[in-house]
């Protein structure tokens, strides 16, 4: 028994191989830096920003705590269905969307991460999560941002030659919302089982790996992940026009 | 026994029983809870309030370090010492400003957090688990669940054992939560602040943490607020006070995006305030006052290194973590 309970089994019969981890992880956080020194990392992020990020993350700590994890007792328990994560989900996303900058998702993860220790968890697994929902759950929502050219949701897109017409562009928009919001929730679905059942589970706490598990969690988080990244890219339009940024 | 032999028999009643176990068993409780604590009671248990007492003078730094220490003890140790830590912890609530009416409050959270852990671990741990746990028991079925339970990922038989390993899991998280919750409702933001920027976190994590320390009370405070306007409106009127609670529900859920707006809007007003006060302007901030270490920090470090020592005395006389988490 290793300390706390931390086995630290690798290369068990089934288990992501730690390699692959270490790679991933590695080249998540040479992008993040890549990305930080090329837009001014921290530094980038206006005092508005920030001020986003911490009410984002304290409203994601509320509904996962407090208000989603009452709903979800009423809730038969399946993997089909997680009103925790999904409500942070929206939220991040609408953080996202008021940002817009590289480094947002990742920084709300994190901030969301050190609010749900103190409010909830004391610590408990640091720093495994910090880097583990940052540079998955976070970094995806970054690169979205960095492919779409900061117009995430298709805010701020001004489709060619037609741009006053008011009707088309809103369609567009939404398209574009439903799409990325889709991607990134089906994004969303994979962390959990491939990094939590595949590598972390096994090398903590040493239970085998199951893939027909890991198959069966990815096939279950799919569905309700994606349509709540739509529902969330929508009300992200919504809330990003109420605020009037 | 037999009674519940012949309840579960029966396929009309075993159904019944179930999803009223499923539904209610876990929300009633959850429910009752929140009729007591409210969100008034949130608010309370997630501000800080001015206070004199012990443990408003303890460095920000230690108090983090305890709960830290809390978590750790609570970890690699027996069930039980889980359990007395909540029970010794839970006292310190009351040397609180409004000292009782916190103390109350955090113990029906702490019994909501247990029967809500208990029941999200007991339907679903394997009899090769309990095994491990109680390995020459044999187990007590107290309840049978309907076949097609088991798409839902239920153990087909609930036995005596899974609620007793139930109920030691959960003891493990309510002593790092009521460590944590002293922190949050005995530390000023400033203190906080003060602390972290001494440790050398960003400013800008430290800035963002703070306002998101900040927004957590306050959304309870707005949520509320929305609530009773729906109320006003006419939401759930002259309804009996069981289906009220599912109104309540309803309105908590229609009143989070006006919240969000909201608290989104009002984030203007606090980057300018932040701004126009020289925010960010300087590489470093020089602190006009820095949270001092005083004797009662002290105490506590006699305190944590006590728990220290308990965690490497019980691991070796043999009280060390004996519940398997396996797959959990």
């Amino acid at each position: 028994m290793g300390f706390n309970g931390i086995t630290g089994a690798v290369n068990e019969p089934g288990e992501i191989p730690w390699e692959i981890v270490v790679i991933y992880f590695a080249l998540a956080l040479l992008f993040a830096f890549y990305y930080g020194k090329k837009s001014g990392g921290l530094k980038a992020f206006t005092t508005l920003d920030l001020v986003y990020i911490g009410i984002g993350a304290a409203f994601a700590v509320v509904w996962e705590f407090y208000i989603g994890s009452f709903i979800g007792r009423f809730l038969p328990s399946t993997p089909f269905i997680g009103v925790g994560f999904w409500g942070r989900m929206v939220i991040v996303f609408i953080v996202a969307a008021l940002v817009r900058k590289v480094g947002s998702g990742m920084l709300t993860l994190f901030i969301f991460d050190l609010l749900s220790d103190i409010f909830h968890y004391g610590f408990g697994g640091e720093p495994m999560f910090f880097i583990y929902e940052s540079l998955t759950y976070g970094l995806f929502v970054d690169i979205m941002i960095a492919i779409t050219g900061g117009k995430l949701f298709g805010i701020g897109y001004v489709p060619k030659g037609n741009g006053d017409n008011i009707q088309r562009a809103t369609m567009l928009t939404t398209v574009l919302a439903v799409v990325e919001g889709g991607i990134l929730g089906f994004l969303w679905a994979i962390p959990d089982p491939i990094f939590y059942d595949g590598f972390i589970g096994p090398f903590i706490y040493a239970y085998a790996p199951n893939w027909a598990k890991i198959t069966f969690h990815l096939e279950a988080f799919i569905p309700g992940d994606v349509v709540f990244g739509i529902i969330a890219s929508i009300l992200a339009l919504r809330i990003v026009k109420a605020v009037g940024h | 026994m037999a009674l519940l032999t012949s309840l579960y028999e029966n396929p009309l009643l075993q159904n019944i029983i179930s999803w009223y176990l499923v539904l209610f068993g876990v929300a009633l409780p959850v429910l009752l809870i929140f009729w007591l604590i409210g969100l008034k009671g949130f608010v309370e248990l997630t501000k800080y309030e001015k206070g004199t007492t012990f443990l408003y003078k303890v460095n920000p730094i230690t108090k983090i370090a305890f709960g830290i220490v809390v978590m750790i003890v609570a970890s690699v140790t027996i069930w039980w010492i889980g359990a007395l830590l909540t029970l010794t912890i839970l006292p310190l609530y009351l040397t609180l400003n409004n000292g009782l009416k916190k103390f109350g409050y955090v113990v029906m959270l702490t019994i909501s957090s247990l029967v809500g852990s208990t029941w999200a671990i007991a339907p679903y741990t394997p009899p090769y688990i309990l095994q491990q746990v109680f390995p020459n028991q044999q187990p007590i079925v107290v309840w049978v669940w309907p076949s097609y339970f088991s798409a839902m990922g239920y153990v087909p038989d609930l036995t005596l054992q899974a609620l007793i390993y139930g109920v030691q899991t959960a003891f493990r998280v309510t002593a790092t939560l009521v460590a944590a919750l002293l922190l949050v409702v005995t530390t000023s933001v400033s203190d906080l602040f003060r602390s972290f920027t001494k440790i050398k976190v960003p400013l800008a994590i430290t800035f963002s943490l703070m306002v998101g320390f900040k927004t957590i009370p306050k959304i309870f405070e707005l949520l509320d607020t929305s609530i009773k306007m729906q109320m006003l409106r006419g939401l759930g009127y002259g309804k009996p006070r069981v289906i009220r609670t599912f109104y309540l529900i309803y309105g908590g859920i229609m009143a989070i995006v006006p919240t969000m707006v909201y608290l989104f809007r009002g984030a203007k007003s606090l980057a300018i305030s932040a701004d126009t006060r020289a925010f960010r302007a300087y590489q470093s901030r020089t602190l006009y006052k820095e949270p001092p270490i005083t004797k009662y920090d002290y105490i506590m470090f006699g305190v944590i290194i006590s728990l220290i020592i308990l965690a490497i005395v019980t691991n070796m006389v043999g009280f060390g973590r004996s519940i398997p988490y396996v797959g959990l």
